[in-house]
């Protein structure tokens, strides 16, 4: 029987040392050669790390390090998903820099420390630890957001998230050192406990109003929300489609551990609050994408919208509520993992096709991308038998039994906004463009242009978990529940009163 | 004749129709003409079988089929149904059908599409013969809406023709606007009878005691539909322009079979128009206005056949009369002898186009008695008899009209009496003037004219028609001579067969009358309308033999009478402006540029502009200034907190 | 063996398979085209099992498969066919092979694209009918967007495809989204997606919820339905849909969906809600005959002609299931049935005239029946379909459904002229018919038919023509065949009576009763709260 301590990290370890590898390797190595086989190191890294945490599964609520790690199905349940993204990341990355980057090497190994830091975040269950994963993940994103050494957009980018997520990040800690003032402790449980004796809830609330703006920026929520376009329009494609998801998702399971397990005494408050973030969240995101003609940029702002949508399962009873968050972040994550993907596929390092003119006639040039797009965009809008139409549905017909059928009207309203820029993509796609034809109308017949293996395995992955969660959700969404009642598990060991539950 | 039989009747033409409308265009003309007249010729035997049994004094035939629809509580089965009215209608279409078939088969001789002429003629006679053979509202309105069709598709023959293709589409829609009034009066039935069974209708209405109320709604809503079928006022404007047909399709549909069918229905119906005297009031005045209306119109038209249509519409108005006076059997009488005349009139009219080449103007001919004789003799019959004097056959049917009209129970019914009076004196004026202009004076004729738009190219003279078309004129002369004597009233010495066979069909109405009044006055009753009948020939002598000159004189001198009569009253450009026009133009202004680009577009439209403003603004946050973007920043966390510290938790969850 | 229980499944799902072999194989030739027609094929063959087996005299569904699908919430795969699907999915098997026919050579290039989203139009389609999971049928429902959208901005007509393609989708799309909170609501409510349950509760207890709520809940529904139909004045999409989409998309476009929708779910679930609105919705269906035959009466564009052509068209079926009688529900489901057959042959012989002619202009054409006799023939033989010529398919469903609104007048005191306005369209819909056929085939020749020298029919367009004309013969002499299963769902769902009585005297009761058998029991119907009618003798006559 191995300590609690190794087993409970296992993941993280491996991944760390992946990356350290990695980045000897890369130091030795010459500028010349080929950086491929670092990238296959890492991945490697990664499923393992991803096995791991499988392995983890097997033992129930594990709690380690003093009790500031916790390992139960909710963190296995992200570790997965992180593990999973970082995987479709890296194969799609894998011939990015191809002839551009000496130091992709650099590149691979942040991608390991980034998805230690984000896998740290979501199985601790100790305020400073959370903090302290949060870092990691975040230096390494500010990094990777600026990897195009040339482009001065990705620098700009780059700077932005960073000034802003530090200042964010500022706001994070202080929400911990109030907590920690209200109820003398920083561990979730502690604090549940103690906000119960707790004499000044003012102090309460402050702690958990810092913490939510600070998580609130890390998901891009509005008002939070004011860097995701730049910085995704401006950082590498591929780089967007992980950070748009990944350390999306370990922010939101952090939230829910402290808003569901931490302070579900004060959930009528928070709910409120938070469903007033998730509709102005919902409704700027749609706004802005409505015009956009830089289909990165409309997807940041969408991005934005889902996390709107994602906030809306706050709002319900915790059961549902956890389970519907924790499913619609994984359909989330495959959707849009695959869309960038897609988007990298067709784009390239360069970024060749930003606008939605560039994608005019796609589906005669490379008919399987544009398929693909159009699928992962038809789950974005929430079509049925896709991942993206059956996360909305739990999400809302979680709010709507907890009797806020008002938001889920005002989401469903939106997501008809929303579905007229996703599908002026689409209808971009199918209609032939100028580049097209030849001025006499002949239809040119375009150059085959291929698509490198890892890549292609990538996107099917995405493709497929896009498509399983839409048709056969049961699996994951028992693991879902799972989740959820487990990260509930220790509040009902300190006895926390439950809200009426149906 | 077994009852079974009773399906061969309409089937046989149909099966015609099949065969010349499918492989007609590649068989030689004689096998068309065959297929054509056999299909026709068979069931006409049939009627004849049928008619012996009837005499031989066999009852109500009646046979009945798998349902057509059904559904719960509703059902409409294909029965037929032949009483003594039904005999005598059968009689009419299947004998004078098949006269015309003949005629038809030397007069479109030189025809392109011959195959699609007589497909389209035996198509016409199944949706005839169901009309008068059905048993049920439906299925007659099944052969209502056929006949339509057919007089549709007939009237457009010539369809390169605008002016044919006009007339054709004039027509059908005219139609459905009395089909749109059978209709209503059908759901009301059903709605009240819950069937549709003319049995079943009928015995149910009976039972009622009380007169008026929605009965009388049902009996205008049918009178709607029989105006429209059998081109009364308002509706008569279709008929004229079915001209445009060929002359056998005028004939038959247009003057012997078709257009009477309103008059049938009303005569099928009588048992609800009895109970409503209102709506009997409304049919007799439709019938007499629309008698005299016609006839001053026809009294100044110069194309021949356009004289004979207006003089249609003007018998048809007379049996809308006797309807409307409760005579029934007197209309029906009078539709039979008018079915033998007016069709003889058309075909012989047909002739003499035929004779001269396509010309149809009267103010050409002249002077063709000598030189077509057979031509002139039949159609002499013909206009005697519709001329009314005895012992042609119309004599006695209109005088049997005009004697129930005078002494029936209704208030105006002096009035009517009156009025066709009048009318007969016209028709015969207007006739007889059809007969001198084209027969006798001296002859306008341009010889070897090649105009001959109608058929072929076989302009040579003046020629007497081929005995296939003769033939069936003979026929004809001799049904319109005899054809009335079956109806000598008692008050000449005869006793009124025809009433005392429709007797069981019409027993609410008829026999009291002769008790009412003597038969002296019916005597002298006819005697005035003989008198009118020779004072309308002696007019027209004078005007057209005696002094060719005077005519045109009178037209001079009464210019603005004579204009507006001669342009029918303006009604065709009344309608248009009243109707077809404002209809139009709202559709294109108010509902297809208003409405539909203005509301039910616009709003939408409105709509998303709005949301795409509001997108702009949403952008205008992202100034791309980073030092904004904190603001952004640090503005929403002092909500947030704000929220936290002061917000409650009162709203939300319903 | 037997394949009740699986033939559903099989419907639904063969020409998804079809669409994903037809995806692999190369696009060379004509082997789209002959692998479309083949999956087709055999679906409509499948189909045909259905009214094969069927049985008349069971009431509720029948060849059900129901399955768990997802365990929370309870989702079901719950698939089955009563009267009220069992001919809407033959017809729409039966149209399948005949859009691929028609399409053969109308669409030359990417085919692979079209003849793909075309079969997976058809599995989305099927599944909306034979769903009976709520869930399972938003899911289909949803997906019958998808393809056509693509489809129209992929083969749109003229450079306004793209715009049109995301008006047809936005138009439906937000009405939905409104419906799936409702849907949603239901089963918080409930517990259950489950058609059958849902209906049956309805019926016997009502769904739980405060009266303004399920008001709400059954507008939702209503709503969404009436835009698919296209219901006056929402029918926005429907002119810049059709006349952008190529002819088998137009063909499956309008109408049956969501006249089955209100028909299967709004009555079913909110039978007291919609007998309510009944009103409202006559007057809107009687309105909307009238308005879509004036405007197509205006109309230059053919395509433009058809489509407000077709809104009168399904407005006479809304017209009639809104009566809530037997005669209009029957009527109004057949014609459905009428229009899908009558739109679907009018679209194909336009587009073989643009075939040809490569405008839909109707001002460039005339004279072409002396060319064309067999295409003038079916284009007459459609025009007496689409008009109700006795004898044709349109005449027995128009005709139940104007007496069945008769009916519901006099039940109902009402208005004798909503149905006198409606049924005034039979003559505003002769007319624009007639005006067409006169303007393409009659007279002297136009721009485009002089100088183009097109073709007659061809075997294949034969092929493809002649069954929609069989058809419009056999549902109009035989219509009992069809309406045997009909009768059973609009028996179900009728409230009005069947007639009202004149003099109800013992002995006329009786012969009444005798004579119309279950049919003509003495119901008098019931006011919309419930309470029994007086009906008057003579109401609305005056």
């Amino acid at each position: 029987m191995i300590s609690p301590n190794v087993l409970a990290l296992l993941p993280e370890y491996i991944l760390t040392i992946t990356g350290v590898l990695v980045m000897l390797i890369e130091a030795v190595l010459k500028p010349a050669t080929n950086r491929k086989p670092l990238g296959w190191l890492a991945i490697l890294g990664t499923l393992a790390a991803g096995a791991a945490s499988f392995y983890q599964l097997q033992f129930g609520a594990v709690q380690a390090f003093s009790g500031s790690i916790q390992i139960d199905a909710f963190s296995v349940f992200f570790h997965v998903l992180i593990a999973a993204v970082v995987v479709v990341t890296l194969l799609g990355s894998l011939d990015y820099f191809e002839g551009n980057a000496s130091h992709a090497g650099e590149y691979f190994a942040l991608t390991c420390f980034g998805a230690v830091g984000m896998m740290l975040m979501t199985c601790s269950v100790e305020l400073l630890m959370v903090f302290i994963g949060l870092e990691i993940s975040s230096i390494s994103t500010y990094i990777m957001a600026g990897f195009r050494k040339g482009q001065a957009t990705g620098s700009e980018a780059s700077i932005k998230y960073f000034l802003l997520g530090s200042f964010a990040t500022a706001f994070f800690l202080y929400g911990i050192a109030l907590a920690f003032g209200a109820t003398g402790s920083t561990s979730i449980a502690a604090i549940a406990a103690g906000l119960g004796s707790s004499a000044t809830p003012t102090m309460a609330f402050l702690a958990l109003a810092m913490i939510v703006i600070g998580l609130g920026f890390k998901v891009s929520a509005a008002p939070f929300h004011v860097w995701t376009p730049d910085v995704y329009q401006g950082a590498p494609a591929p780089v967007v489609g992980l950070m748009s998801t990944a350390p999306k998702a370990a922010a939101f399971a952090v939230l829910l551990r402290i808003t569901f397990s931490g302070f579900l005494g004060m959930q009528p408050r928070w709910a409120v609050l938070i469903g007033a973030i998730a509709v102005l969240s919902m409704t700027i995101g749609n706004l802005g994408a409505l015009l956009q003609k830089d289909v990165k940029r409309m997807l940041a702002y969408s991005s934005i919208a889902h996390a709107g949508y994602l906030l809306v399962a706050f709002t319900a009873f915790p059961q549902d509520g956890i389970a519907a968050a924790c499913f619609y972040t994984a359909a989330y994550a495959a959707m849009n993992v695959g869309a960038f993907a897609v988007i990298t596929q067709v784009s390239g390092y360069d970024e060749t096709s930003r606008s939605t003119e560039d994608f005019t006639g796609l589906a005669l040039r490379r008919p399987v991308m544009a398929a693909l797009l159009t699928f992962f965009l038809l789950s974005l809008i929430g079509i049925p038998f896709t991942g993206g139409f059956f996360g909305k549905f739990y999400v809302f017909s979680a709010a709507v039994s907890s009797g806020h059928i008002w938001i889920a009207l005002i989401g469903l309203a939106n997501s008809g906004v929303a579905c007229f820029y996703y599908l002026r993509l689409i209808a971009a796609l199918y209609t032939k463009s100028l580049k097209d034809v030849t001025p006499e109308g002949v239809d040119i017949v375009p150059a085959r242009s291929f698509l490198s293996v890892p890549a292609g395995i990538g996107l099917t992955l995405a493709a497929a978990a896009t498509l399983v969660l839409g048709i056969l959700p049961g699996r994951v969404l028992g693991l879902a529940q799972r989740a959820g009642t487990t990260a509930l598990a220790p509040v009902e060991k300190a006895a926390m009163p439950l809200p009426e539950t149906k | 004749m077994p009852n079974e039989y009773l399906w061969f009747i309409p089937l046989l033409p149909f099966t015609g129709f099949v065969i010349n409308g499918t492989i007609g265009r590649k068989l030689p003309r004689a096998a068309v003409t065959a297929v054509a007249l056999l299909f026709t010729g068979i069931p006409a035997l049939l009627v004849a079988w049928l008619w012996a049994g009837v005499l031989a004094g066999a009852g109500t035939i009646s046979i009945v089929s798998a349902p057509w629809i059904a559904i719960s509580g509703f059902a409409v089965n294909f029965a037929f149904t032949v009483d003594h009215l039904t005999a005598i209608m059968l009689g009419v279409v299947t004998g004078v059908g098949f006269l015309i078939h003949l005629y038809s088969a030397g007069y479109m001789a030189h025809e392109e599409g011959y195959w699609r002429f007589f497909a389209y003629l035996n198509l016409f006679m199944f949706f005839m013969l169901v009309l008068v053979l059905s048993s049920s509202f439906l299925l007659l309105f099944v052969g209502w809406e056929g006949v339509g069709l057919a007089s549709y598709l007939l009237i457009g023959f010539y369809f390169k023709k605008d002016a044919a293709a006009n007339a054709g589409k004039k027509a059908f829609i005219v139609n459905r606007i009395g089909d749109f009034g059978f209709l209503l009066a059908m759901f009301l039935i059903i709605a009240h009878f819950g069937s549709l069974d003319f049995a079943t209708v009928f015995s149910k209405a009976s039972q009622i005691g009380a007169s008026g109320g929605f009965i009388t709604t049902i009996c205008l809503l049918l009178v709607v539909g029989a105006a429209g079928k059998s081109a009364q006022i308002p509706l008569y404007v279709w008929l004229p322009d079915a001209m445009e047909g060929p002359t056998p399709v005028s004939a038959l549909i247009h003057a012997a079979t078709m257009v009477t069918a309103g008059i049938y229905m009303v005569a099928r119906c009588h048992v609800l128009f009895d109970r409503s005297p209102a709506a009997l009031m409304v049919v007799a005045c439709i019938g007499a206005a629309t008698a005299i209306f016609a006839a001053c119109i026809g009294v100044v038209q110069t194309d021949i056949k356009r004289v004979l249509a207006y003089s249609t519409v003007s018998q048809l108005g007379y049996m809308f009369l006797a309807c409307g006076v409760g005579a029934y059997s007197a209309g029906i009488f009078h539709l039979m002898t008018h079915a033998f005349f007016k069709a003889l009139l058309f075909l012989a009219a047909g002739s003499v186009i035929h004779a001269l080449s396509g010309e149809q103007d009267m103010r050409k001919m002249g002077a063709l008695r000598k030189r077509i004789p057979i031509t002139f003799w039949t159609m002499t019959m013909g206009v005697f008899a519709i001329a009314g004097l005895p012992p042609w056959a119309a004599f006695f049917s209109k005088d049997e009209i005009l004697y129930q009209a005078f002494i029936s129970g209704n208030p105006l019914g002096k009035l009517l009496w009156f009025v066709g009076l009048v009318t007969a004196g016209m028709t015969s004026f207007y006739m007889f003037r059809l007969w001198f202009k084209t027969f006798f004076g001296e002859s306008h004729v341009e010889e070897a004219s090649h105009g001959h738009d109608e058929h072929g190219a076989h302009g040579h003279g003046v020629h007497e028609s081929p005995w296939i078309m003769l033939f069936p004129l003979v026929v004809l002369a001799v049904l319109s001579v005899i054809g009335g004597w079956v109806g000598v009233p008692k008050a000449l010495f005869g006793h009124n067969e025809i009433e005392a066979f429709l007797y069981p069909v019409f027993h609410a109405t008829a026999a009291p009358n002769e008790e009412i009044a003597g038969n002296g006055l019916e005597f002298w009753l006819a005697a005035v309308s003989v008198l009118t009948a020779l004072a309308g020939l002696g007019l027209a002598w004078f005007l057209y033999v005696r002094k060719p000159g005077t005519s045109a004189a009178l037209a001079a001198k009464f210019k603005p009478v004579y204009t507006l009569v001669e342009n029918k009253f303006y009604v065709d450009e009344i309608y248009s402006a009243l109707i077809v026009t404002p209809i139009l133009m709202v559709s294109r202004l108010l509902l297809a540029g208003l409405v539909d680009q203005g509301v039910v577009n616009g709003v939408p439209a409105a709509t998303s502009a709005g949301i795409r403003g509001l997108g702009t603004l949403t952008r205008k946050m992202q100034s791309g200034n980073i030092r904004s973007y904190a603001g952004w920043l640090a503005l929403g966390a002092a909500a947030v907190l704000v929220f936290m510290i002061f917000g409650h938790a009162s709203w939300i969850r319903f | 063996m037997n394949l009740d229980h699986s033939i559903l499944s099989i419907i639904t799902f063969v020409p998804l398979v079809g669409a994903v072999v037809l995806a692999l194989l190369p696009d060379k030739g004509r082997t789209m085209q002959w692998g479309a027609l083949a999956v087709t094929l055999l679906t409509f063959v499948c189909t045909l099992h259905l009214p094969a087996h069927y049985d008349y005299a069971a009431h509720g569904f029948q060849f059900e498969t129901n399955a768990a699908w997802v365990a929370s919430p309870a989702i079901r795969y719950h698939l089955g066919v009563d009267g009220l699907s069992l001919w809407l999915i033959v017809l729409t098997g039966f149209l399948a092979p005949l859009g691929v026919l028609i399409s053969w050579n109308a669409i030359p290039t990417r085919k692979k694209t079209f003849y793909v989203l075309f079969l997976l139009q058809q599995t989305a389609m099927l599944g909306v009918f034979v769903a009976l999971d709520l869930f399972l049928y938003y899911a289909f429902w949803e997906l019958t967007l998808v393809p056509m959208t693509i489809l129209i901005a992929t083969f749109g007509r003229t450079e306004n495809r793209r715009k049109a393609a995301i008006k047809y989708f936005l138009y439906a799309f937000i009405p939905s989204a409104i419906l799936l909170v409702a849907v949603v609501w239901l089963y918080a409510r409930t517990g259950t997606f489950d058609v059958p349950t849902l209906t049956h509760l309805a019926a016997t207890h009502g769904i739980p919820g405060s009266s303004s709520a399920l008001w709400l809940a059954s507008l939702a529904f209503l709503f969404a339905f009436a835009v698919k139909v296209p219901v006056f004045p929402l029918h926005g999409w429907l002119s810049d849909a059709v006349a952008e989409a190529p002819t088998a998309a137009v063909m499956v476009l309008v109408g049956k969906l969501g006249l089955y929708s209100i028909l299967r779910f709004s009555f079913g679930i909110f039978p007291q809600q919609s007998i309510r609105i009944a009103p409202l919705l006559i007057a809107l269906a009687a309105i909307g005959i009238v308005y879509g035959a004036l405007i197509a009466l205006v109309q230059k564009d053919l395509k433009r002609l058809a489509a407000f052509g077709t809104l009168g068209h399904v407005s006479v079926a809304v017209l009639g299931i809104f009566t809530f009688t037997i005669a209009g529900l029957d009527g109004g489901i057949y014609q459905t049935l009428n229009e899908g057959l009558g739109g679907a042959a009018f679209f194909m012989l336009l587009g073989l005239l643009y075939e040809r002619y490569q405008t839909y202009d109707i001002r460039e054409y005339g004279g072409l029946a002396a060319k064309f006799p067999w295409m003038v023939t079916l284009f007459v033989i459609t025009t007496l379909s689409v008009i109700g010529l006795p004898m044709l398919n349109g005449f027995v469903g128009e005709f139940l459904v104007f007496s069945g609104s008769m009916q519901w007048s006099l039940a109902h005191g009402g208005s004798f002229w909503w149905t006198a306005l409606a049924t005034s369209g039979v003559i505003l819909t002769a007319s624009y018919m007639l005006w067409m056929i006169q303007r393409v085939f009659y007279g002297g020749l136009g721009i485009k038919s002089e100088t183009v020298a097109g073709w007659d029919l061809d075997a294949r367009e034969h092929i493809a023509l002649w069954p929609l004309v069989a058809l419009f013969l056999a549902m109009g002499v035989v219509s009992p065949l069809w309406t045997k299963a009909i009768d059973s769902f609009g028996k179900a769902n009728s409230f009005t009576p069947f007639q009202v009585i004149l003099v109800p005297t013992e002995a006329d009761a009786a012969r009444q009763a005798h004579a119309h058998g279950r049919g003509f029991a003495v119901v008098r119907g019931y006011a919309p709260d419930g309470t029994p009618l007086a009906l008057n003798d003579n109401g609305g006559t005056k």
